[in-house]
């Protein structure tokens, strides 16, 4: 097991390597230049454009950048951010990185368990009026995009009932908002996976053996049938999480949440490069890990899947 | 007095003290909003407009300018200049404390000066108001430690010399800073301590959340009403509007895709707060890439087929105002006395029929280029050429910075674009748009006669006579049609009622230091 996770992680270099490759080259090819921006009204003073690509290392070719820029990842150094003068991209980081994972996972925390009950409670009244009705709100929680939900809920909570911030972080009661409806859509598609999956595990032998020897009905869901219907969900919580971290873009704008989703999308209209890139990589390694562990806590939860052990 | 009486006497003072200190504390602190971080807070490498909003609460100059474009005195109470303008002597106003408590001199503004030469810096905006003092260019090739030109008269008189007539120097927007300051907070001192001699003093920057400056108590001007003002970073322009609505701020600066929808809504009618951008907008038409553009008849015909007020109402819903020249109101040197941009399509067939393009019959067809967010505004311009000139005209939309530097080397022939004054003076738009030398005509507008009021203008360094040089420059411009002025936008903002003395100005934010908030 220990080795099937160092070599999975070694697996992570050229995956690295390639993101690395990918977001500087369009980073670069990305009609735009980050001088000019730099520069705004000041954009035909030649000599201070020359100054400030000199500054930057612009002014090499293409390829010495590149090498430039990957002997700084190796040693750690991400470079300076083009936007705030004198300021290092692990500095501008750092902030949103204090904030995007905790987001990331208060709206797991709260997609999965809620996500859970809901499939469940459908899948015991299989067919019934109520399983239709979960199902019908179901299909209209991944279906709102969650800006539209996001307006209407800022509206009705902050603006109208006025018990809740309309933006900001750092506070409980600025967090509901944003990390409710980052749970909707993830918390949803859980409710639906695991009626799926409760359903079939329903359909089992070994629920008929347990039912056959007059176990409880609560036992069997609890005991039985809610733990295997666990296992092929723990991929799916796996890509949520991931899915959350690097997908909280559009609500941290919303909410103003200063964490990195928000902070990527203003380094790309700044053409802040290193920024950019860095957040890149960043998601690109958080993804990559969390693959790793899904697949190394399948080993732990089912025994039958051995991870290169033999 | 008796030692008892003494004693009582400081535990009244010290009551006293107390009280005032709640007070202070009980002073409310102004909520706004800004659309993305301030790129810096140093005055030195200082660069872009938002940190401008901040800054200029934190810094002065020489002189500052009024709501309504008047040039008062600041940190200089007086200046002069010798007959050319090659030498102004500043007297710096006495009494003046700065941020840290130290009285400020001659000594800081050889200071700022200095440090804003110096290569390495990364000096921003203000350096290039220095390029034409004596010595400035050694100092940037760091031939020179000190700045040549500056002459230290006494503690409070200076005297800075020139290479060249430099008339505009005392309203130049430096911002001057505190000369004791790096040396005793080091090198990242910006975002710890506060260096300058404004009404605010810097607080604190937490990135990408929120600017803090706090009222300067010993302001010159005397102290702020307010205790501080929070420059909350809000990217999103829906999510200020709403952190507005629910009373999270007291003043929005409005982004201009919210502002025609917030400008029409009777909910906001007494809430609005509208002043017209000192930035000029322009049709830009380059002779040398499209023939008939050389006709002035032409180029006539082409201001008289805009129907201007249809298209203040119609692509910008009223946040949009008249321009009839090229200087806007607010900038000194502006005159409100052009006649008003008729829309006349009878005339503008006539003038094409005379130009021997009757009923658009000969002109090439041309394309008319900008960027995205004016989209709406070339359809409207490609439709109405159409209609009323029967003049082919096709919309190109570019990226942004591939077309200004298009614009930049002249490649462009036909578009609409602006120019946003950097200081308050009517010499910014003429000289950089309309003078011939200039790397910022990019229509590549060419006449010898304006050029030759503008350098007569140059050299004259009384304000009310250069005024009128700037009149006379802009009506030749006029007259020979060398492009067709559009609406000016204006900066739009929302402010609670309970809120009163702060509005917006054509640069932004008014002064903040007798804001009230019930």
């Amino acid at each position: 097991m220990l080795s099937y996770a160092l070599r999975r992680l070694l697996g992570l270099v050229p995956v690295l390597m390639a993101v690395v490759l990918l977001t500087f080259a369009t980073n670069h090819m990305t009609p735009g230049d980050p001088v000019g921006t730099m520069l705004g009204d000041q954009s035909a003073n030649v000599v201070l454009a020359a100054k400030l690509r000199a500054e930057y290392g612009l002014d090499q070719p293409l390829w010495t950048q590149f090498t430039g820029y990957v002997y700084g990842l190796a040693v750690g150094d991400f470079g300076l951010s083009y936007r705030f003068v004198g300021v290092k991209v692990t500095d501008v980081i750092w902030d949103g990185l204090k904030i995007s994972p905790v987001l990331a996972l208060a709206g797991t925390a709260v997609a999965v368990p809620l996500g859970l009950i809901v499939g469940v409670f459908a899948a015991l009244r299989r067919n019934t009026l109520a399983d239709t009705g979960v199902i019908l709100a179901l299909t209209a929680g991944i279906s709102v995009p969650n800006f539209a939900m996001a307006a209407y809920l800022v509206y009705l909570f902050s603006i109208q009932l006025a018990v809740l911030p309309v933006a900001g972080w750092g506070t409980f009661s600025q967090a509901i908002l944003p990390v409710g409806i980052l749970a909707i859509a993830p918390a949803a598609y859980i409710a639906r996976l695991s009626r799926t999956y409760m359903l079939e595990v329903l359909q089992q032998d070994y629920i008929r053996t347990a039912r056959a020897k007059g176990l409880r009905e609560r036992l069997v869901i609890y005991r039985h049938a809610l733990r295997n219907t666990l296992v092929p969900l723990l991929t799916t919580i796996g890509i949520i999480f991931g899915g959350l971290l690097s997908g909280t873009f559009v609500i941290e704008t919303v909410f103003n949440i200063p964490g990195l989703g928000r902070l990527a999308i203003q380094s790309i209209f700044a053409r802040d490069y290193p920024v950019t890139m860095a957040i890149v990589l960043l998601f690109t390694g958080f993804y990559t890990l969390i693959n790793l562990a899904v697949d190394l806590l399948y080993g732990i939860v089912d025994p039958r899947i051995r991870l290169g052990s033999r | 007095m008796s030692y008892r009486g003494s004693w009582r006497g400081i535990g009244l003072a010290v009551g006293m003290l107390a009280a005032m200190a709640t007070a202070a504390e009980a002073q409310p602190v102004f909520k706004t909003n800004i659309i993305a971080d301030p790129a810096m807070v140093d005055p030195i490498t200082y660069s872009e407009i938002i940190a401008g909003r901040v800054m200029d609460k934190v810094y002065e100059g020489f002189s500052a300018n009024t709501a309504e474009g008047k040039i008062v005195p600041a940190l200089a109470t007086e200046w002069k200049a010798n007959d050319n303008a090659t030498v102004w002597r500043f007297t710096l106003r006495k009494g003046v404390k700065m941020h840290s408590g130290r009285e400020f001199t001659a000594k800081d503004v050889k200071y700022t000066f200095e440090q804003l030469l110096t290569p390495g810096n990364k000096a921003g905006l203000n350096s290039a108001y220095l390029s034409s003092v004596a010595g400035a260019k050694d100092m940037k090739d760091g031939k020179a430690t000190e700045l040549a030109g500056f002459t230290a008269v006494d503690s409070h008189t200076i005297e800075v010399r020139f290479n060249e007539p430099e008339v505009l120097f005392p309203i130049y927007p430096f911002y001057l800073m505190d000369s004791g300051t790096v040396a005793e907070s080091g090198a990242d001192w910006a975002t710890k301590v506060s260096a300058g001699t404004g009404p605010f003093k810097f607080n604190s920057w937490k990135r990408g959340v929120e600017v803090k400056i706090d009222a300067h108590k010993d302001y010159w001007g005397g102290a702020p009403t307010i205790g501080g003002v929070q420059f909350l970073i809000v990217p999103a322009a829906d999510t200020a509007l709403s952190m507005y609505e629910a009373g999270e701020l007291h003043f929005a600066l409005l982004a201009d895709s919210l502002a025609r929808r917030i400008i029409t809504d009777p909910k906001y009618k007494d809430q609005v707060v509208q002043a017209a951008r000192a930035q000029i907008n322009y049709l830009g038409m380059n002779q040398n890439l499209y023939a008939p553009f050389k006709d002035k008849r032409v180029r006539e015909a082409v201001s008289l087929a805009l129907d201007r007020p249809a298209m203040m109402k119609g692509l910008w819903g009223g946040t949009a105002l008249p321009l009839n020249g090229q200087v806007t109101p607010g900038v000194a040197g502006y005159n409100p006395g052009l006649p008003e941009l008729k829309y006349d399509p009878e005339r503008a067939k006539k003038l094409l029929a005379e130009a021997g393009y009757p009923g658009g019959k000969g002109l090439p067809p041309i394309e008319i280029v900008s960027t995205e967010p004016s989209k709406d505004e070339l359809a409207y311009y490609a439709n109405q050429f159409k209609r009323v000139l029967g003049w082919d005209v096709s919309v190109k939309i570019a990226e942004r910075a591939t077309h200004i530097r298009q614009m930049n080397a002249g490649e462009v022939a036909f578009f609409p674009w602006g120019w946003t004054a950097g200081y308050p003076d009517a010499m910014y738009y003429l000289s950089q748009v309309w003078y011939s030398k200039s790397p910022y005509n990019r229509s590549r507008w060419s006449n010898a006669e304006f050029d030759k009021v503008i350098d007569k203008a140059r050299t004259v360094s009384n304000a009310d006579e250069r005024y009128k040089l700037y009149n006379e420059a802009e009506k030749i411009l006029m007259a020979e049609w060398g492009t067709a002025p559009l609406p000016i936008l204006s900066n739009i903002a929302l402010r609670k009622p309970n809120v009163k003395n702060v509005t917006m100005t054509p640069f932004g934010y008014s002064d903040f230091n007798k804001i009230t908030i019930n």
